[in-house]
């Protein structure tokens, strides 16, 4: 009788274990665990995981069976704004936005889970790089310079902070960073001579950690302003660093009142997440004066340099140049181009580019390559570990600068006029900055992001509209889609239900393609290795 | 074995279900606590209204420049500059001939409505509000870059005048000769085009038109003006006028874009030939 009676209130307990733990079994709550490794079945952060590789070590779909793939939902935000967001899947829910806008989309059926409109506001509507996730919380930047946090469940506002003050300039874009319980952010704005900063929230309650500065003060004699940070960095958790790149200095064509460096703009810089001090700085540009933000992907690789194992930072950059580095002390292990580019003297002995002053904008105009819109932009590159192919969109291109004394020393300060421009996929080698092979993607240039897989699929878009898949060992197509509106986002992956999914946004339609499910499953049960 | 708590005796079982409940409920006071934000703004969970990309809502009587200067400073203000004079990759307003030859939003509207997809400009959806005040904005900033003071920003064609117009005929005569003539293709070329505009076109003529040919498994060769090229179509219109297209891979063809000798010339150009060129190039009036 003893015996049944212990059964029973141990049955009693579980039970209400179970009842009240419910919840937290069913929703895995997004947390640091998640990620730093994030489970297959999930794409948790803008880059998917912390290194920027945007490498998925997904298998299902491989080069022999990319052929097949299919459309298997599109979801239509029915309005103008072209998607610019990396979007983020967690607990089988897919959250993506455009400016002012977030949505939560049921991943399996493609249909609308909710979606949340930021009220009307002044701020700068360029673009939006997607929310992040932690535990049960969506971060959001407004085009204003607010930061927000909205509940996973159905985007109510919890709360909404200011970030910087938008009637300065400042705006935001970008997907915040989420590192243990920092919320990191960083801004935009150089039509102003504004300081460039990073700042970290509590993901709590909205209450700022610390803030870093990339320049001095506004006022400071013969000192820049500038240095925006308006892309989600990379983070190594062994090392504990957050690496981020910062934008073009201020005033933007006309260097003159600011002579020097322009430290940190046009720079590579690691922080200690906790304290947001600066660990160490790299400059892509010093004295930039062509509008060229080092803020494209600081992907982080460890492979082998010159025989010997290193961790490193590799950056295709906007002012032509490719750039590894040392990412434990930031020195530079690599530097060299990666298509056409004229205005350099040459590199000096940190590694870093050598200005040419006869390049400088002029009233009488220089001749640019590339253009300001950059030999590649923020969209993501990919490395693939298998080949060590260092994988971009690139935009060979010529443009003219003029800057003249009327012009002036604020915001803009001149004039700049793209002439002509490609866009090309290039493979780089990243031992020696040599390109592998390379795909043409059209006239004017692409702007797509680049996804690559373990089984040695390439996904991108050319400057059509198509949507690519591409052998990562050749570069030759392997499947394509006319999806209507070339790409300005980075696809992303995930194992659903045991099918993967190529999840893509092209102009206002989010795209999700897969193998057909028939497919999948025969495939899963006939073949030991797929 | 027993916990003893207090003058109680309970199973041990019991004392676990007692610490989960509580370590339990205050999992979830912490979820609920929500540090309340200065600004929290109306959550909108509205449908999406139609189109927009964003803009303000005019509430109050401003006048129709204040009203565009919101629309544009928060949509145009990052490609076209703050003073519409240009800005990231977008063309000076204040200079623009389309805006200085529209009269009342009759052209401007259009290309705000539509876009420009080829050179990357989106289309706005903006009320009729809206869209007034733009135009007025774009005409009050145009007008404003002809005052002197401020100092005149922009391009002058007065900017253009350094170069050597003999330096730029022996440059003429030696690179661009072969498919260009003086007296012919180009002449009064500096009476049709002048400054910036001239120069753009010298060192790449966008409009410039392609030819394809296209050879059918037939044998029967189709030749005419390109329309459409991607890996996967070729297309083009034939000596009717007819769009005709045709999958790639089915096909044999060939592009010729005789503006790709401008394109050769890009990694060859110094600052002194350009100036050099446009020099002559202005004495072809």
């Amino acid at each position: 009788m003893k015996a049944l009676k212990n059964k029973f209130v141990i049955a009693v307990i579980v039970c209400m274990l179970s009842f009240m733990f419910a919840d937290l079994l069913v929703a895995q709550q997004l947390d640091t665990a998640g990620l730093v490794h994030p489970s297959k079945d999930s794409w948790p952060g803008y880059h998917g995981d912390y290194s920027g590789r945007r490498h998925s070590n997904l298998t299902q779909i491989t080069p022999q069976n990319v052929g097949n793939l299919g459309l298997a939902w599109a979801f239509q935000t029915s309005q103008n704004a072209t998607i610019k967001s990396s979007p983020l899947l967690v607990d089988g829910i897919l959250y993506f936005t455009v400016p002012d806008n977030i949505w939560a989309v049921d991943a399996r059926s493609g249909h609308e889970v909710w979606h949340y409109t930021y009220p009307p506001n002044k701020g700068e509507h360029i673009g939006q790089r997607g929310v992040a996730i932690y535990k049960d919380w969506v971060f959001f930047v407004g085009p204003d310079a607010h930061l927000l946090s909205l509940n996973a469940k159905d985007g109510t506002v919890r709360w909404n902070v200011v970030v910087a003050d938008s009637s300065k300039g400042y705006w935001t874009t970008e997907a915040p960073l989420i590192v243990g319980d920092h919320v990191v952010v960083g801004v935009g704005g150089d039509l102003d001579n504004l300081p460039g900063l990073i700042k970290s929230f509590d993901p709590d309650t909205g209450a700022m950690q610390w803030e870093w500065d990339v320049t001095p003060p506004t006022g400071t004699p013969n000192a820049t302003t500038g240095g925006t940070t308006w892309m989600p960095g990379t983070y190594d958790p062994d090392l504990n660093l957050i690496y981020w790149g910062t934008g073009n200095p201020t005033p933007v064509l006309n260097g003159k009142p600011r002579p020097g460096d322009n430290l940190y703009t046009c720079s590579i810089v690691a922080l200690n997440p906790d304290t947001g001090k600066l660990v160490w700085a790299f400059q892509v540009s010093p004295h930039d004066t062509h509008d060229w933000d080092a803020v494209e992907t600081p992907v982080l690789v460890d492979g082998t340099f010159n025989g010997r194992p290193r961790k490193m930072l590799i950056q295709a950059s906007r002012n032509g140049y490719f750039f590894v580095l040392d990412r434990t002390n930031g020195k530079s292990l690599l530097t060299t181009t990666f298509g056409p580019v004229n205005w350099t003297l040459g590199i000096d002995k940190e590694g870093r580019p050598i200005p040419n002053p006869d390049k400088e904008p002029a009233p009488d105009g220089r001749f640019i390559a590339p253009d300001e819109g950059g030999l590649t932009n923020y969209r993501s590159p990919s490395f693939d570990p298998k080949t060590g192919l260092f994988i971009v969109d690139a935009h060979p291109s010529y443009s003219i600068y003029f800057a003249k004394p009327a012009d002036g020393d604020y915001g803009w300060a001149g004039a700049d006029y793209d002439l002509w421009g490609k866009g090309v996929l290039e493979a780089i080698d990243y031992r020696t900055g040599k390109i592998r092979w390379t795909h043409e993607l059209g006239p004017g240039g692409s702007g797509a992001g680049v996804l690559t897989t373990d089984s040695g699929v390439t996904f991108t878009g050319d400057a059509h509209g198509n949507v690519l898949a591409l052998d990562t060992s050749n570069g030759k197509t392997l499947w394509h889609a006319g999806s209507g509106s070339p790409m300005q986002s980075s696809p992303i992956t995930y194992e659903l239900d045991g099918r993967q999914y190529v999840v893509i946004g092209t102009g206002g339609v989010l795209f999700a393609w897969a193998l057909p499910e028939n497919y999948a499953q025969s495939k899963r049960h006939t073949a030991p290795n797929n | 074995m027993r916990v003893i708590v207090g003058r109680m005796k309970i199973s041990r079982s019991v004392a676990f279900l007692v610490v989960a409940a509580g370590f339990f409920i205050y999992q979830s006071r912490q979820a609920l606590t929500y540090a309340a934000s200065s600004e929290a703004p109306a959550v909108s969970q509205a449908a999406q209204t139609s189109g927009a990309v964003s803009g303000t809502s005019p509430t109050h009587s401003s006048s129709p420049v204040e009203i565009g200067r919101g629309v544009y400073q928060e949509n145009c203000s990052f490609c076209h500059g703050r003073e519409a004079q240009g800005g990231e990759t977008g063309p000076d307003l204040t200079r623009s001939k389309l805006v200085i030859s529209d009269s009342g939003g009759d052209k401007i509207a259009e290309v705000v409505r539509n876009g420009r997809p080829d050179n990357k400009m989106p289309r706005f959806s903006f009320s009729e509000q809206e869209m007034a005040g733009l135009v007025a904005f774009i005409h009050a900033e145009a007008a404003k870059a002809q005052t002197p003071e401020g100092g005149r920003r922009g391009v002058d064609v007065a900017d253009l005048q350094t170069g050597n117009a003999e330096a730029g005929k022996q440059y003429f005569d030696g690179n661009c000769a072969s498919c260009h003539s003086a007296t012919g293709d180009l002449a009064g070329i500096a009476s049709r085009y002048q400054g910036l505009e001239l120069e753009r076109r010298m060192l790449y003529p966008a409009h410039a038109k392609s030819k394809a040919t296209v050879t059918l498994p037939s044998g029967q060769q189709i030749t005419g003006a390109l329309a459409y090229h991607d890996e996967f179509t070729i297309a083009l219109r034939d000596e009717h006028g007819t769009y005709r297209s045709w999958k790639a891979s089915s096909v044999k063809y060939s592009v010729d874009s005789p503006v790709n000798g401008h394109v050769d010339l890009f990694s060859k150009y110094t600052d002194a030939d350009i100036h050099n060129l446009m020099a002559y190039l202005q004495t072809l009036r």
